[in-house]
């Protein structure tokens, strides 16, 4: 007879005659002390800093893969535009109470907590960030913004080597929710969900997470590889201005100033298949080394591969999937992309095979110059055998909030 | 349907409120403040002091560390000394611990009130707080003639409908019995979803409920289980091609089951404050089952007519707050809101039916769904505030 049941006894001590009565007994000063000593005394985790809601861009886009994640599509089921921008404003105020924490407000008797409570009593920030896109279908005619949409937003191109479940593409908004623990990533998504339902509905959902460093450097993805050695420099602003954040004066409409592409892959990879491949085979297939990341033409991870010492691709095939994706000419250095992806993992197949792969995450300024250039060159590539793609969607991360008074779209609806 | 009345038959497992979005927060306290809370302001309670304690008393979020000092469990509740109305309580505080309270305390003048249990009810001396600050808001407890009459007319509705249901379900065998089962699957509509508007009853009706309208969940013969009566029962054989010999005695035992549940009825009987409680509760859950089993199309068992059982379960919850309006005077606002949400989810219900016939929810487009889905979450969203504000009020 815990609290549980004691709680209840004014309810339970006015019946009569129908149900059962759970008579409150044998409740002591001693099973209250039994009850406060914990037979496992943990310290306190260590929480990330908050990461600043606020800014010209949003906060998630830049900083590396965090350890867990979700990333989640909805349809928007909002009545009207004044519904779509309370649905904004209110994920906006979320999010900027949810990256901050602090205690959610006591609600006495007049309704149930306004928390769920998994992170205790005093929401940490963890350092959450929650990235928001909006998808080319939120252009429609619904909400009348047809005529506001990205210049380069469209749905998800199918390429030759994907395999599609449309149910877990596309979305009108996706959400990519970042922190240090898994627990921050959960309170975060049902927070915003909780008071978000009314409005949008999740269409797909996929948790991820990143590796830690094994043994160190770049965390490395599902098939034992380090992924994303070769990304853009993020504290370069001028690259960051030249590959991923929009350019408005580029036929873009104004209101996309500071945003960014946002292309999410869901890709799931054939484990037991690759696990039977040698490691030559592997590592031929990617262009690096298995142990310690570096091109098949170096020694260090982030040495860079010498192609031009390597025309006919002796060393590092042409057709290894760094060499295409990233072929490091001055022709193809705008293609370049910002990728931030996760690793997933969904238990097992209906026939038993483990699900897991890879949520390919990445920014850019224009997806047809990018990503789709990038793709269009990995096609049918040597790792097409062992992958395949069965998900996603194209969105455009929106700008950043600048402040209080602002809320994500706001320049998007204006 | 078994399985959800096992869960929600004790009004204390309110807290599973599935939405609990149901509060739209004010603002929050930042983390600077939050640090704050372990301290907390010491309250002692007991048999004989209630609240002592609560010095240079301040507005804003304010953590009482409640204290027991006695050797029995205490509820306390920090209440509006003019009115009554209570701000917030905890219940069942054990003998020597310590349990925290917190609220948002304005301008007014408050008092605790403990309740030992088993003992007496001591209100502690009054805290005033001057000025205009606006604080959280109180539930002023319902009066008598209130309750009596949301308990009156509650028992009154499902004695009515317990009847219609009952003879409905006469016609349904009548039809099973003539061979005529095309009339029967139609009787069939018409006779479960009056029984599913009876809507708060179902948690006192107990294993009736199970034996009228349960599913074959927890059998270990699922559907062909020889212990799956009732509604679904019946709707499993009529859509699933079985024959009127087949299904003449599981239409019988329907009716039987029904009549002693008609008779059964008028013994099951609450205190008024506990019918009121289980009626408040039930006014969200309603909704809540409705988008577990019907919304999902999990008790579907072969007419495809679910939602037409949550737009039942929509009226349903529509007689409910008809019988709660007379202790919902001071929750107009809100309630206009439910009514608006309850409009907008029938209309998306009942556009899915076209000549009599009813979209299977297998049958929704994904849009289609997901505009359901977000009128009927909003829904209970707002209507569960209901179930906390009556969850424990004291006795009138």
């Amino acid at each position: 007879m815990k609290y549980s049941e004691t709680a209840r006894r004014s309810f339970l001590r006015g019946m009569l005659g129908a149900g059962t009565v759970a008579a409150v007994t044998g409740y002591t000063a001693e099973t209250a002390r039994a009850a406060t000593s914990p037979a496992t005394v943990t310290e306190p985790l260590a929480q990330l800093p908050a990461v600043p809601f606020h800014g010209a861009h949003q906060a998630g886009i830049l900083p590396a893969a965090q350890r867990q994640a979700a990333t989640v599509a909805f349809d928007v089921t909002a009545g009207s535009r004044g519904e779509l921008t309370g649905l904004l404003q209110a994920i906006s105020s979320r999010i900027a109470f949810l990256t901050v924490g602090g205690t959610p407000p006591p609600t006495g008797i007049m309704g149930p907590p306004s928390d769920s409570g998994i992170l205790g009593p005093v929401v940490v920030p963890d350092g959450l960030t929650v990235t928001v896109g909006v998808g080319a279908s939120l252009f429609d005619s619904r909400y009348g913004l047809a005529d506001r949409k990205p210049a380069r937003l469209a749905p998800m191109t199918t390429f030759p080597n994907d395999d599609l479940d449309a149910a877990q593409c596309g979305g009108d908004i996706s959400l990519v929710l970042a922190a240090g623990q898994r627990d921050t990533v959960l309170h975060a998504l049902r927070d915003i969900t909780r008071h978000t339902e009314v409005a949008m509905q999740v269409r797909w959902r996929i948790d991820g997470f990143t590796s830690a460093p094994r043994p160190s450097g770049t965390p490395r993805n599902l098939m034992g590889f380090m992924d994303g050695i070769s990304n853009p420099d993020t504290t370069d602003a001028a690259q960051m201005d030249g590959l991923v954040w929009a350019a408005p004066d580029a036929g873009e409409p104004a209101w996309t100033a500071g945003g960014s592409y946002q292309v999410i892959r869901l890709i799931r990879m054939f484990a037991e298949f690759w696990d039977r491949v040698s490691v030559t085979e592997q590592e031929r297939m990617f262009g690096r080394r298995r142990d310690n990341g570096a091109p098949l033409d170096a020694n260090g991870e982030f040495d860079v591969p010498d192609y031009a010492a390597d025309p006919a691709g002796a060393v590092i095939p042409l057709d290894a999937h760094i060499r295409l994706a990233n072929p490091r000419t001055p022709q193809t250095a705008d293609s370049r992309i910002l990728r931030r992806a996760y690793n997933y993992d969904r238990g097992t197949d209906n026939v038993g095979d483990l699900d897991m792969g890879l949520i390919f995450t990445c920014y850019q300024q224009n997806p047809h110059r990018q990503f789709e250039a990038v793709q269009a060159r990995l096609i049918d590539e040597p790792l097409v055998d062992y992958i395949s793609p069965f998900g996603g969607g194209y969105f455009f991360a929106l700008p950043g909030v600048r402040d209080q008074d602002d809320y994500l779209g706001r320049t998007m609806l204006a | 349907m078994a399985m959800r009345r096992r869960v929600n038959r004790m009004v204390g497992l309110a807290g599973l409120c599935l939405a609990v979005g149901c509060s739209r927060s004010p603002t929050a306290v930042s983390a600077q403040a939050a640090t704050s809370v372990l301290p907390g302001i010491p309250i002692t309670v007991s048999s004989i002091v209630c609240g002592a304690g609560w010095e240079h008393a301040a507005t804003g979020l304010q953590t009482f560390q409640i204290h027991d000092v006695s050797p029995d469990p205490v509820d306390v509740s920090l209440t509006n000394a003019q009115t009554g109305g209570v701000y917030t309580e905890i219940e069942g505080i054990g003998p020597g611990t310590t349990r925290p309270m917190q609220a948002d305390v304005g301008s007014g003048a408050y008092a605790f009130v403990c309740d030992v249990s088993g003992g007496a009810r001591v209100t502690g001396p009054t805290t005033t707080i001057p000025g205009k600050i606006p604080g959280g808001a109180a539930m002023v407890p319902p009066d008598v003639a209130g309750t009596l009459a949301a308990v009156t007319s509650e028992r009154a509705y499902v004695t009515a409908g317990l009847a219609t249901a009952g003879h409905q379900v006469s016609l349904l065998e009548a039809d099973i019995a003539a061979r005529d089962l095309p009339a029967a699957r139609s009787a069939w509509l018409t006779a479960h979803l009056t029984y599913e508007r009876l809507g708060s009853a179902y948690g006192m009706f107990g294993s009736y409920d199970d034996a009228i309208d349960g599913s074959p969940d927890g059998l270990a013969g699922g559907v062909n289980d020889p212990s799956f009566t009732g509604f679904y029962r019946v709707e499993y054989g009529l859509w699933h091609g079985q024959s009127a010999a087949q299904l003449i005695g599981s239409a019988r035992l329907l009716y039987r089951d029904l009549q002693s549940l008609r008779t059964a009825y008028p013994g099951m009987i609450l205190y008024p404050q506990a019918a009121l409680s289980d009626l408040a509760l039930r006014t969200h859950e309603i909704i809540e089952h409705a988008i577990r089993f019907q919304l999902s199309g999990a008790d579907d068992f072969g007419s495809g007519t679910t939602l037409a059982t949550a737009e039942a379960n929509i009226d349903a919850t529509r007689a409910q707050l008809g019988m709660l309006r007379p202790v919902l005077a001071s929750w107009q606002p809100e309630l206009a809101g439910v009514y608006s949400w309850l409009d907008r989810l029938q209309r998306l219900i009942q556009a899915e039916r076209a000549g009599g016939h009813w979209t299977p929810v297998s049958g929704l487009s994904t849009s289609q769904r997901e505009q359901i889905d977000s009128a009927a979450a909003e829904t209970v969203q707002l209507l569960a505030p209901i179930a906390s504000m009556f969850e424990s009020s004291p006795l009138p």
